[in-house]
């Protein structure tokens, strides 16, 4: 694993975050500010591949890129019930800022401050292979009941929406 | 074929219910062909899980059916096939048997999973399985408010128990490295204690025990008393086996764990049977007298003993067979007390009954609920519990006076106004005679049946 990575993706990648993430604030229509999200849980997700966490960017896009923006999109809009709604007024207020700086400074400060604990890099690095593997061998059972779960999950709420009608 | 023996009755649930659920390709209009599907696959599964026996592994480990598995499967499977049996000819007064029975079959299988679990991470998903289905029966009728309020009380409830489950999880498998029953080390001192009672504390949730039970009255009472016959006793055996088989797992690790549950075990008996005293809504009744039964079956649990556990996973059948009974009888003649005033005299085959179940809920011999009571109460005098059991045997007694107010209200009350309630279908009365018959029937051979269960050491 190299203790460095390449400048130019990380500036563009580290750009693309920062700025999303600025554009999520300052955007005046929320459904805008939504698409930004989606921009920056995608630009996170570049990130963890430029530091070889395949998984965790794998992770990043089906979990937070797939399904927590879509459902950020869903229920802006199904909340709105007109065009002009999704406009809201630049609300800059101190406190909020406040805690963000607070935010900024104390993950910095631990940043700063981390000195890892554990061995560097185990002998075999897991890689997203043999997490599939393992996934679909040892963990078959789990798996399958959790899609029940899910199934389950679809069912009510499609009773509960009144689709299917008896 | 013999290597998914194990499962067998899990699959053909699986199976059975996805057939349901698009059964009205195959059934038309038909809906209640849903409801004997669930009742086919129910009877197949509980032949399959007689005959396959005990003492069967699969997944490496993570499903094991022991003697407690075998007993508990097939009561569950049986208990359901009365209640498919029940659904075919009742119907729903909302429609949707279909999706109903569907849902029905998704908790069932949960619950098997539940049973035969013997991996933190299958359990944990497979009481999400269990449990799922359940919010949606209990706010099945979509258009009631209060019923979605009640609903949805037991949806975030249920989840923030299920979140502290996980929480105690997490703890015992950062402590012994494995998610395997088999690989569980805790820690000594306080962090195992710690994980062992949140893991406790989520299961107590699941069987509505003090102090976690406030959610239930509420929600049973919003709910169409057809999903509260489902969700009040058919979960509940799956439940307990699992409870049963963490306090065996966890209690000699973590020293004082058996208080704790005894002290849960105090506190649902007095309060589910004082409260349950000035209701007028059975549902609502019902609801405190799971409250106070969960609180007997924590007795047994209590004792700490093997004999403890088995008289437990024994009192939770006999808990929930008539408990199912008297909701589905409800879901018949009315949710309010003055509706069974004068019953006896409208349809006596009903209301005798009714007594016959309550008697074996207050714990009559020779019915389920007195042996039941027997073996918990005698487990716990022999585990060092004396006054535990003697505190559960006055408030039995106490219990004998709301259950015996519904008796009052059948054979003694007069009529209040016109009763509505059609005539039921033989088929939905077949189900109940079933279910009181097999009151009597597990009240006789319960030796038997006792010596089936045993929980193998993981």
């Amino acid at each position: 694993m190299p203790d460095s990575v390449a400048v130019v993706p990380f500036v563009v990648l580290a750009i693309a975050t920062v700025g999303g993430a600025l554009m999520v604030v300052l955007s005046r229509n929320v459904v805008h500010a939504a698409y930004w999200l989606l921009e920056v849980m995608i630009a996170v997700a570049g990130l963890f591949m430029l530091l070889s966490a395949g998984f965790l960017a794998l992770v990043q896009l089906m979990v937070y890129a797939g399904a927590v923006s879509v459902l950020v999109l869903f229920t802006v809009m199904l909340t709105l019930r007109r065009r002009e709604d999704a406009e809201r007024p630049l609300d800059l207020s101190w406190a909020a800022g406040g805690v963000a700086l607070a935010v900024l400074v104390t993950t910095g400060a631990a940043i700063v401050a981390y000195r890892p604990v554990a061995p560097r890099g185990a002998a075999v690095a897991p890689n997203v292979a043999s997490f599939g593997r393992l996934l679909f061998t040892g963990w078959a059972l789990p798996f399958e009941i959790a899609s029940v779960v899910l199934l389950i999950a679809l069912v009510g709420a499609v009773w509960w929406a009144g689709g299917d009608r008896p | 074929m013999s290597s998914i023996a194990p499962v067998a009755p899990e699959l053909v649930i699986a199976l059975s219910a996805l057939f349901t659920l698009f059964s009205d390709a195959v059934f038309r209009r038909r809906e209640r062909a849903g409801a004997w599907i669930g009742a086919v696959g129910c009877l197949l599964a509980a032949g399959l899980s007689a005959s396959g026996g005990s003492g069967l592994t699969l997944f490496g480990g993570q499903i094991a059916v022991d003697g407690a598995a075998l007993f508990a499967r097939t009561i569950t499977l049986l208990l359901a096939t009365a209640f498919f049996v029940w659904l075919a000819g009742a119907g729903l007064r909302g429609g949707g048997v279909r999706q109903f029975a569907a849902l029905a079959m998704f908790g069932i299988l949960g619950a098997l999973l539940v049973i035969s679990a013997r991996d933190w991470v299958v359990l944990l998903l497979a009481l999400e399985t269990a449990t799922m289905p359940a919010y949606v029966l209990m706010g099945f009728e979509r258009r009631a408010d209060r019923g979605l309020e009640g609903a949805l009380k037991y949806f975030l409830f249920s989840m923030v128990s299920s979140v502290v489950f996980f929480y105690g999880i997490s703890f015992i498998v950062g402590m012994s490295g494995s998610t395997s029953f088999a690989a569980t080390t805790l820690q000594p001192g306080a962090i195992g204690l710690v994980a062992a009672v949140f893991v406790v504390a989520g299961l107590l949730a699941k069987l509505s025990a003090v102090p976690f039970q406030w959610w239930a009255p509420d929600a049973y009472s919003a709910a169409p008393a057809a999903s509260v016959a489902f969700v009040s006793s058919i979960p509940k055996i799956a439940g307990l086996i699992a409870f049963a088989r963490v306090v065996a797992l966890l209690a000699p690790q973590a020293r004082g764990l058996t208080v704790v549950v005894a002290g849960a075990a105090v506190l649902s008996m007095l309060l589910g049977n004082l409260a349950a005293y000035p209701q007028q809504d059975l549902r609502r009744l019902m609801a405190y007298s799971g409250i106070a039964h969960a609180g007997y079956l924590l007795v047994g649990l209590a004792a700490g003993t093997a004999g403890g556990l088995r008289a437990a996973s024994f009192y939770a059948v006999a808990y929930a067979i008539p408990s199912m009974a008297i909701m589905l009888i409800v879901a018949g003649v009315g949710v309010r007390l003055d509706d069974f005033k004068g019953l006896a005299s409208r349809r006596p085959y009903l209301a005798w009954t009714m007594t016959l179940l309550l008697l074996s809920l207050i714990g009559v011999p020779p019915l389920a609920g007195f042996t039941g009571k027997l073996f918990v109460f005698t487990a716990a005098i022999s585990g060092g519990l004396l006054w535990v059991a003697v505190l559960g045997v006055a408030l039995s007694v106490v219990a004998a006076g709301f259950y015996l107010r519904i008796v009052r209200a059948m054979f003694f009350s007069e009529p209040v106004g016109t009763p509505t309630a059609p005539a039921p279908s033989p088929l939905s009365v077949a189900a109940i005679l079933l279910c009181a018959a097999a009151v009597v029937a597990v009240g006789v051979m319960s030796s038997p049946l006792l010596s089936i269960i045993a929980f193998t050491p993981h």
